[in-house]
């Protein structure tokens, strides 16, 4: 007689194994034709990036910046709204390296009309600081939280349109925490080129280059704030930035020194940069796009811009007042070329050229630009945090090895069962077997990524798959040695056994879920892979073995245990 | 069939020997961690590892000095992998503009010597905040795994089992960590995952002990508690033996097969298996005798 509920168990491995099989179809045979593949799911076991090459990249958004462009947004509309007010300041600027913005007023007797006019029409935006001679406002706490929070989804998404458009396959883009935001792009061939995708702020600007001060003149007080400090050989914000903070005082105080960086075109080295007295004024900017495109004239590619109906309206009125004047294109910061304005340009057109290089890779550039400038800019500089790139060669060693490994390790383990536990051991490596069938056709459901670290993780499995069915053995052979008839003996050691299976393997279980709580990408493949490993080696060495057994003993009514 | 008769060996007796020799291995892996220190890897330090494969075997030498006229500072060059691979690991360690490095180091070999071609396999960098905060959380997790184990077995069993519990899991991580400091390992990302499996997998012999104690000790009242928790070790012995074997099958496969990091993550295995298999018998089951030996003259003083 076989026991009741041996017909249930079968069924239900019996089911496992078949949704297992099905499960892995695809991985397994990754050529199956057509008609016959949609029989199949599509999904393939999900391969991490240490397994199949790719980028990872962590970065920090500058919330400063995000928070001094808020400012600046701010104070541009306050003097615009305050123009025609009798009460209207002298001036209103951001404070620089600040986010407070300060209004110079006209008449003293305006301070209290200026107040109460910012607290009505700012309630919750603006506070006002104490300040003697002028008004000084700054963001609000609250406000400054909701800034900083909204910048950092703004670039979550900024970043996932770039690169939707990029067109990579299966990219993850998380927030995490506060301030940073991770990236990972499986299978990306050209990973410097999707870093600057990523981290490239795209922010356009035409200003208008002060004329009243002569080249020579620029670069002869340029040189010398370069000679004072002791600077990086490069044209980076902050590099700028302490430039023009030397320069205060000896250039008019609306304007600022940006460079052209120019570049050795063949060996893509810096090699210097010319300085540009710009006004700070952005007149038009990237956010007045309508669209941008790659387009070639005489076989050079270049980036032509169409502005909105605003943008037409200002860069028309910008041109037709600045004609014989330098207009700067200013990308991120580095002006990419000055040139002079010979007429109104009515049609809200505008191209932008690119450096040196060959036709590919100039098309390359203009294509990555035009990108960025459709899709928006930044609302702040990205700081990298990690980045770690995997080239695909290194990668299918490492499947190849562990999967020697695997197959290594399971013949060992499977040799020493048997001899050690005859036949019960020959049940105990069929459930091994089956086990690791369980493990991947678990991958494969729930599109779990399989790392290297993973992969490890398997091989661990079939160590201590082992130890569950030893357990109950060892009790059987005591039971036995003890003078009980073999159906006890089976049914004393599964029974003895159990409490010393679940508690250790849940122990093991516990320190896969601290390590996927506090790993991040492979470690956490590995704890996953050790987590479904210990689910499934519970099944098989409590549900599947006891089905060989009971078979062996009720089914084909042998007398003794073979233990 | 096959089984080891008649084996019995007087763990309990010998206790206090094996107990001193345990305290002695932990105390030479704390002094040395703190005298010559971890080796930590990229992930834990910060910086940048470049892995680079060549076309025919290149003298670490002769790279290095290829890179010297670059100022990369304080940098590393080393072969790793096998011999036929020619694989190169270049670790450098923070310095400004970093993350430019990797093309300037690209070009430099390019124009160095004509005859060999390379590929970039592997590129790894860490700024420094995030390194710092990788070995807070690493050592988080390795404490408060402990401590969910703690209470799993204050839990399940008798609460004077879980002190011995955790004793013999800090040994294990110390000793382990010992031994990467002796062998001057890297201790990167995957041995910390290699630690914590450590912990999950060596508590299991503990609990195989365990349980078989907390069965014997109804039936064996009349015997003495140390006669009973001797007698529970041998009688567990050989399942102790097999499962271990069976483990360290695998994972000594693991340290001859696998390279670099998961030969790093092998030896951490072997060592914390062995640790592990010797501290449930011989630290583990002790606590627990001194706790319930000692334990009510302890609470008579406390009052």
């Amino acid at each position: 007689m076989i026991t009741k509920n041996w017909r249930t168990k079968t069924l239900l491995t019996v089911a496992l194994t078949l949704l297992s099989l099905y499960f892995l179809v695809p991985t397994l045979f990754p050529e199956t034709p057509g008609g016959l593949a949609r029989l199949f799911p599509a999904k393939v076991i999900r391969l991490g990036l240490d397994l199949r090459g790719g980028i990872y990249v962590e970065v920090e958004v500058e919330l400063e910046d995000a928070l001094k462009n808020r400012s600046d947004l701010i104070s541009s509309e306050i003097k615009r709204l305050l123009e025609k007010e009798p009460f209207a300041p002298q001036a209103v600027e951001r404070v620089p390296e600040s986010t407070e913005i300060e209004l110079t007023l006209k008449n003293d007797s305006d301070r209290e009309r200026i107040s109460s006019w910012v607290r009505e029409n700012y309630a919750n935006v603006l506070a006002e600081k104490r300040a003697e001679k002028t008004v000084l406002l700054d963001l609000t706490e609250k406000f400054a939280d909701q800034t900083k929070d909204m910048a950092v989804r703004q670039a979550l998404e900024t970043i996932r349109h770039r690169i939707d458009r990029y067109g990579v396959a299966e990219p993850t883009i998380v927030r995490l925490g506060a301030n940073r935001i991770s990236v990972e792009l499986p299978g990306m061939t050209d990973p410097e080129r999707a870093l600057k995708l990523i981290k490239t702020a795209g922010w356009l600007e035409f200003r208008l280059v002060d004329e009243t001060v002569p080249d020579e003149e620029v670069r002869r007080r340029v040189a010398e704030a370069l000679a004072s400090l002791q600077l990086p050989e490069d044209y980076k914000a902050e590099t700028v930035e302490a430039i023009n903070s030397k320069l205060k005082g000896k250039i008019p105080a609306d304007d600022e020194i940006l460079f052209e960086a120019q570049y050795d075109p063949v060996t893509k080295r810096l090699t210097g940069g010319i300085p540009y007295l710009l006004k700070r004024k952005a007149d038009v900017t990237g956010d007045m796009l309508k669209s941008a495109n790659v387009d070639v004239d005489n076989n050079e590619p270049y980036v032509s811009l169409s502005f909105n109906n605003t943008g037409t309206r200002l860069f028309a009125a910008l041109t037709a007042a600045n004609v014989g004047k330098r207009l700067a294109i200013v990308l991120d910061g580095n002006v990419s070329k000055a040139p002079v304005i010979k007429s109104e340009i009515p049609s809200g057109n505008a191209q932008i050229t690119l450096g040196y290089g060959d036709y590919a890779s100039l098309h390359q550039e203009a294509t990555d630009l035009a990108l960025v400038l459709r899709e928006g800019a930044l609302p702040a500089r990205l700081k990298e945090l990690t980045k770690t790139v995997v080239g695909p060669s290194l990668g299918q060693d490492s499947i190849r090895r562990g999967v020697r490994v695997s197959l290594v390790a399971a013949l060992l383990i499977i040799v020493f069962m048997a001899l050690y536990y005859r036949l019960s051991g020959m049940m105990a490596n069929i459930a091994l077997l089956l086990n690791i069938l369980l493990v991947l056709g678990a991958l494969a459901i729930f599109q779990a990524t399989l790392t290297l670290p993973g992969i490890a993780g398997i091989v661990l499995t079939i160590g201590m798959a082992v130890d569950a069915n030893v357990l109950i053995f060892e009790r059987m052979r005591e039971e036995l040695r003890a003078g009980r008839a073999a159906k006890n003996a089976l049914q004393a050691g599964y029974a003895n056994a159990m409490s010393a299976i679940l508690d250790s393997n849940i122990t093991t279980f516990l320190s896969g879920v601290v390590l996927y709580q506090f790993g991040t990408g492979p470690i956490r493949g590995f704890a996953v892979t050790l987590m479904i490993g210990i689910v499934t080696t519970l099944f098989t060495a409590i549900v599947v073995t006891r089905i060989f057994q009971e078979w062996v003993l009720y089914g084909l009514k042998r007398e003794r245990l073979s233990v | 069939m096959i089984e080891l008769k008649g084996f019995h060996f007087e763990f309990i007796r010998k206790m206090r020997f094996f107990l001193l020799l345990s305290a002695l291995a932990v105390g030479g892996s704390v002094f040395l961690m703190a005298t010559k220190g971890l080796n930590f890897g990229t992930d834990f330090k910060g910086g940048m590892k470049l892995l680079y494969r060549f076309s025919r075997p290149v003298a670490e030498g002769d790279l290095r000095r290829l890179l010297e006229p670059l100022n990369l500072g304080d940098f590393s060059v080393q072969k790793v992998g096998r011999p036929e691979e020619n694989r190169m690991a270049i670790k450098l360690e923070q310095q400004e503009g970093l993350e430019t490095l990797s093309t300037k180091i690209g070009e430099t070999f390019r124009t160095g010597p004509g005859d060999v071609s390379f590929i970039l396999e592997q590129e790894e960098t860490v700024g420094p905040k995030a390194g710092a905060a990788l070995r807070k959380k690493a050592t988080l997790a390795i404490i408060v795994s402990w401590l969910l184990i703690l209470i799993y077995i204050g839990y399940r069993f008798d609460f004077a089992f879980a002190p011995g519990a955790i004793i013999a899991l800090i040994h294990d991580v110390l000793i382990t960590l010992g031994g990467f400091v002796v062998s001057g390992r890297e201790v990167s990302l995957t041995v910390v995952a290699a630690l914590l499996t450590i912990v999950g997998y060596s508590v299991n012999d503990t609990i195989v002990i365990y349980d078989r104690i907390r069965e014997n000790l109804p039936k064996m009242q009349k015997l003495p508690l140390r006669e009973v928790i001797n007698i529970s070790i041998n009688e567990t012995l050989s399942r102790t033996i097999i499962t271990n074997l069976t483990v360290f099958i695998v994972v000594i496969l693991i340290y001859l097969f696998g390279e670099g990091e998961f030969q790093n993550f092998g030896f951490a295995m072997i060592v914390g298996a062995l640790s592990g298999t010797y501290s449930t018998i011989f630290v583990a089951s002790p606590c627990y005798i001194f706790l319930k030996e000692y334990g009510p003259r302890i609470r008579a003083l406390w009052k």
